[in-house]
Order: C-alpha cells, then sequence, then structure tokens
C-alpha cells in the first residue's frame, strides 16, 4: 500500500484539483443501489489516507475503516456542484480527525445529505437546462447552416462553466464551509432558479419558433389563395406552437414515451400522406 | 469495416465517459457525436445535418437523478455511421434512432444494476483494509464496464448491420422518406416539449411567449434571444429581489430566508 507511507501534505493546489476532478468522475460507478456512493469515497480518499496514514497503527486502521464506511452511503448530485459538498466533507473529515471527542461524525453524512438536494436541484437546472440549452441552441442553428462551428461553440459554452465552478465549488466547499451554507440555502438560490427559469424558457420559446420547420401545403384552388400565408400574417410559426402545446399537453397527460415517439412517425407518415402538412 | 466499427465504437466509448468521469461536459450529446463520427467516415456535413436533427429531438431528454431515459447518444453515433456508409437518407437514418435509443437504455438500466454489485464488492474489501481496491471498484472496474456497455453494441451493429441497413434502404419508397421527415418535425416538437414540461409554470409562462415573439416578430436569432433573456433576467431579478422590491416581493423573500430581519433593512431606505 504504497498511501501508507505518504507521510507529506498535499499542497493546496493538488488538493483543489483532486477535488474538481474527483467530482467531474463521480458517476464512474453509477449504480441503482446506492447511486454515486462509490464516487464520492474516490473523491475524499486521499483526504482520508492523508489523515489516517498509518496502516500498521491498529488505532489508525480501524478509524480509517470507519471513515471508508462512513463516505460508502448513498449520495447523488450534480457533479459540478458536488465538488463543494466533497471539499465540505474532506473539511469535516479533518475536523473529526484533529478532535474526536467534540465532533460526531454522523454530522459528515448529515451534511451531505441535507445538501444533495439543493445542489443537485440548481446545479442540474443550471448545467442541463440553461447552459447546455444555451450551447446547444447556438449550435444547433449553426449546425444546420452547414457550420463546423456549431459544434465547436457548443463544447466551450459547456466546459467553460462547468470546470470553474467545480474548481470553485470545491474550493469553497472546503474553505469557507458550514459559514457559508447559510447564504446557499437562503435568498441565494432562489435567485439563481428565477435567472435559471427565465433565461431557459426565452430560449426555448426562441426555438419553437425557429426550429420545428411545420408549414401546411393546403391551397384553395377556387381563390388561389395558400393557407400559410394566411397564417403567417395572423402569428408567424403558429403550427409550430400548435404542435409544440399539443405534444406538451399530451406528456402532461402522462402519454407513455413510446406510445408518443410511435404517433410522431405514424402520424407523420399518414398526415403527409393526406397532403395536410410538410 | 472492421476498422470503422472499432474506431466508431471507441467514438462511443468517448462519449459514454464525457458523462461518467468529465461531469457532463456534453461531449455527449447527439449534435457532438454525430459531427464526430462524420468527421471521422470523411462526411463531415452529413455528421453535421443529423447531429443538429438528432440533437433537436433529444434536447428534452436530460439525464438527471436516477432515470434512464432512452439513449439518444449511442443512437445518434449508429444512425450518423449507416447515413453516411450506406447512403441512406437523413430521414431513414433518423427513424432508425427511435428503437436504437430503446434498446441504448435497457442496456443502461442492466448496466446500472450490474454495478450495484461493485458497491457490495467494495464493502467487503474496506471492512479487509483494502482501501486501495475499494476506490479503484470506482474508478478503474465503473469506467470499463461502462465503455463496455458502449463499444460492444457499436461495434457489432456497424460490423454487421451495415450491409443489411443498405438492403433495406433500397427499398424505401419516397412517400415514406417524405413522412418520416414530417414526422421528424414532431419528434422536434416532442423534444422541445419534454424541455417545456420540466421548466414551465404559471408565473414564467410569459418568458416562453417572449422568446417566441422575439423570433416571429422582431426575427431575431437564438443568440440575440438568449443574450435578451440573460440581461433581462438580471434586471427582473434586481426587481424582484433587489433593495428597492415592492412590499409584497419583500415580505416574500423575508419567509423564504430566515436570517431576513425586517428591522435591518429600515436603514438602508
Amino acid at each position: 500500500m504504497s498511501n501508507a507511507t505518504k507521510t507529506a501534505k498535499r499542497s493546496d493546489f493538488k488538493k483543489y484539483f483532486q477535488f474538481m476532478w474527483r467530482s467531474l468522475n463521480i458517476q464512474a460507478s453509477w449504480n441503482y443501489e446506492r447511486q454515486m456512493n462509490m464516487g464520492f469515497l474516490y473523491g475524499i480518499a486521499p483526504t482520508l489516507d492523508e489523515l489516517y496514514p498509518d496502516e500498521n497503527d491498529p488505532e489508525q486502521l480501524a478509524h480509517k475503516k470507519e471513515a471508508y464506511e462512513r463516505e460508502m452511503a448513498f449520495y447523488n448530485c450534480t457533479p459540478q456542484t458536488s465538488a463543494f459538498t466533497l471539499g465540505l466533507a474532506a473539511s469535516m473529515e479533518e475536523q473529526y480527525a484533529a478532535d474526536r471527542e467534540n465532533f460526531n461524525p454522523e454530522t459528515i453524512n448529515a451534511v451531505k445529505t441535507s445538501l444533495m438536494g439543493p445542489l443537485s436541484g440548481v446545479g442540474d437546472s443550471f448545467f442541463q437546462g440553461t447552459v447546455r440549452l444555451i450551447a446547444f441552441g447556438l449550435g444547433i442553428s449553426l449546425a444546420q447552416q452547414g457550420s463546423v462551428l456549431g459544434p465547436i461553440l457548443a463544447m466551450i459554452i459547456s466546459i467553460v462553466p462547468s470546470v470553474l465552478v467545480t474548481w470553485f465549488a470545491g474550493k469553497l466547499g472546503y474553505t469557507m464551509g458550514s459559514k457559508y451554507l447559510t447564504k446557499l440555502n437562503g435568498g441565494m438560490m432562489d435567485k439563481l432558479m428565477y435567472v435559471c427559469g427565465i433565461v431557459g424558457l426565452m430560449v426555448i420559446g426562441a426555438m419553437v419558433a425557429s426550429m420545428v420547420g411545420l408549414t401546411t401545403p393546403i391551397t384553395f384552388a377556387s381563390t388561389g389563395l395558400v393557407l400559410q400565408d394566411v397564417l403567417n400574417s395572423i402569428l408567424p410559426n403558429l403550427l409550430n406552437l400548435g404542435i409544440v402545446m399539443l405534444m406538451y399537453t399530451l406528456i402532461r397527460k402522462k402519454v407513455k414515451t413510446g406510445w408518443l415517439l410511435g404517433i410522431c412517425i405514424v402520424g407523420g407518415v399518414a398526415i403527409n400522406a393526406l397532403g395536410l402538412l410538410v | 469495416m472492421f476498422v470503422t466499427a472499432l474506431l466508431l465504437g471507441l467514438v462511443g466509448v468517448f462519449c459514454i465517459l464525457d458523462s461518467r468521469i468529465l461531469g457532463r461536459m456534453n461531449f455527449e450529446r447527439p449534435l457532438i457525436t454525430c459531427t464526430i463520427v462524420g468527421a471521422l467516415l470523411g462526411d463531415l456535413q452529413t455528421g453535421l445535418t443529423l447531429g443538429a436533427s438528432i440533437e433537436l429531438m433529444s434536447l428534452g431528454i436530460v439525464n438527471i437523478g436516477a432515470a434512464a431515459p432512452p439513449d439518444m447518444n449511442m443512437a445518434a453515433i449508429i444512425c450518423a455511421a449507416f447515413a453516411i456508409l450506406t447512403d441512406a437518407s437523413a430521414e431513414t437514418a433518423l427513424a432508425l434512432a427511435i428503437p436504437i435509443a430503446v434498446l441504448g437504455q435497457m442496456l443502461g438500466v442492466l448496466m446500472r444494476t450490474i454495478l450495484s454489485n461493485l458497491t457490495h464488492v467494495a464493502d467487503h474489501a474496506i471492512a479487509e483494509g483494502k482501501f486501495r481496491k475499494a476506490w479503484s471498484m470506482h474508478i478503474v472496474w465503473g469506467t470499463v464496464l461502462y465503455s463496455l456497455m458502449y463499444f460492444i453494441p457499436i461495434f457489432l451493429s456497424v460490423y454487421f448491420g451495415t450491409d443489411l441497413v443498405q438492403k433495406i434502404v433500397a427499398f424505401i419508397p419516397a412517400w415514406l422518406t417524405d413522412g418520416l421527415n414530417l414526422g421528424s418535425k414532431f419528434l422536434t416538437a416532442y423534444g422541445i416539449a419534454l424541455l417545456l414540461s420540466t421548466m414551465l409554470n404559471r408565473d414564467l409562462t410569459v418568458y416562453f411567449l417572449l422568446g417566441f415573439f422575439f423570433v416571429g416578430y422582431l426575427g431575431l436569432d437564438i443568440t440575440a434571444v438568449a443574450i435578451f433573456a440573460a440581461i433581462l433576467a438580471v434586471i427582473l431579478t434586481g426587481l424582484k429581489y433587489g433593495k428597492g422590491a415592492p412590499a409584497a416581493a419583500a415580505a416574500g423573500a423575508a419567509a423564504a430566508n430566515p436570517d431576513y430581519d425586517p428591522l435591518e433593512d429600515d436603514d438602508d431606505l
């Protein structure tokens, strides 16, 4: 066990880098039983190895086993924001190792569990919602014009905030720890969700208008009236909005995904054959 | 074909590892995977076009929490490969995407069940004091198993499936291709609606419509809408949560923030 002989402390930079890297790879063993439990253990393992370096000392070995077991608890969080929990848990493990009398180790898992929800909420809606939407909204519109800049831009917009947030979340969790928690639970989370909601929904609205591309070929032979022109003069992209809202209603009615996908394909072939929409 | 299948399998591995060990930086999205496949097979344009279409269909499919949605990413890699290798039209390739995605979803569920066993192996390793073995279950075995879950199906379907797909494609009539094209527009609408269903609530509906009308009446593109949306969101947040917020909003903020002390604010007014 090479870790057992290492007594030198990690530098702060190395520590923060490990928080970042080991948060990003937290999903490598995602499983149904305890989800990201092994990922979190891998994240905090260097801290535990540093705190209990001597495995030949039975007392340290027992403490180390106990700590490893503790960190195998159920865990699931957005990787980027999870760095905050990892940093915080690492600093708590250090406090516990320094003062085993007065520190209740159960608080470590309690804090982890209580942070999972809010951090996933804000992390998922920011990364999987807002950032991804903007990145791929722009990416798709460029790619449709045949530009390879589309996917490249989408990647840059995705990667930069991801790396920055993970780095600073880990650092913040470790250095500021519990002092920062009250702030996060208060108004800041609400504000972030509000901003994400507005930007996300406006981009989705713009996508409905510009990316569905539904039109009708119907013309009235007697008057020479083109139905699509009439629709455009009433409200541009009306058909697009109509089909998205129809799908939205079906999803809200909890129609099964498989059915919906089938309806899309079969309905597409049928309606196209009838000459109603293209 | 062996080398092509091998390469495409490795593209699959790279992309699944994005969400496994890079925190999902979005390499694992159809727009990116199709572009990479297109570049590898020497037909970047088809890759871009297909990538944009499949990305639109799968925008609403989000991998969060314990949900295992249809695997549009595996579908995107295989479809882009078929479209380029067999000269199938984009619409035909798109129609293939759905069944492949559902198969990929089943594989994903199976894999996550198998990985539950690694947790028990790690538990035992810790009890025996084999700490390195415990965390290598995560970073080594988790990574390897997820990689195989992507590599094997992609390799097999490209290696054995291309000839078959080519024969089928030759028989597809024009009415079916046109119909599938319309179907892919419905799928796009479905993708966007799915996204909408996770975000829409009564207070924010007006912003969805605002974005829609910005494009319809002002002819703005998505970049412009995103920029205006960000600015608007900052202004509105200032109004809602800022110092000069109306009394009702301030009362709401007070309820949300347990540390709020109404007396403190009086000094600022």
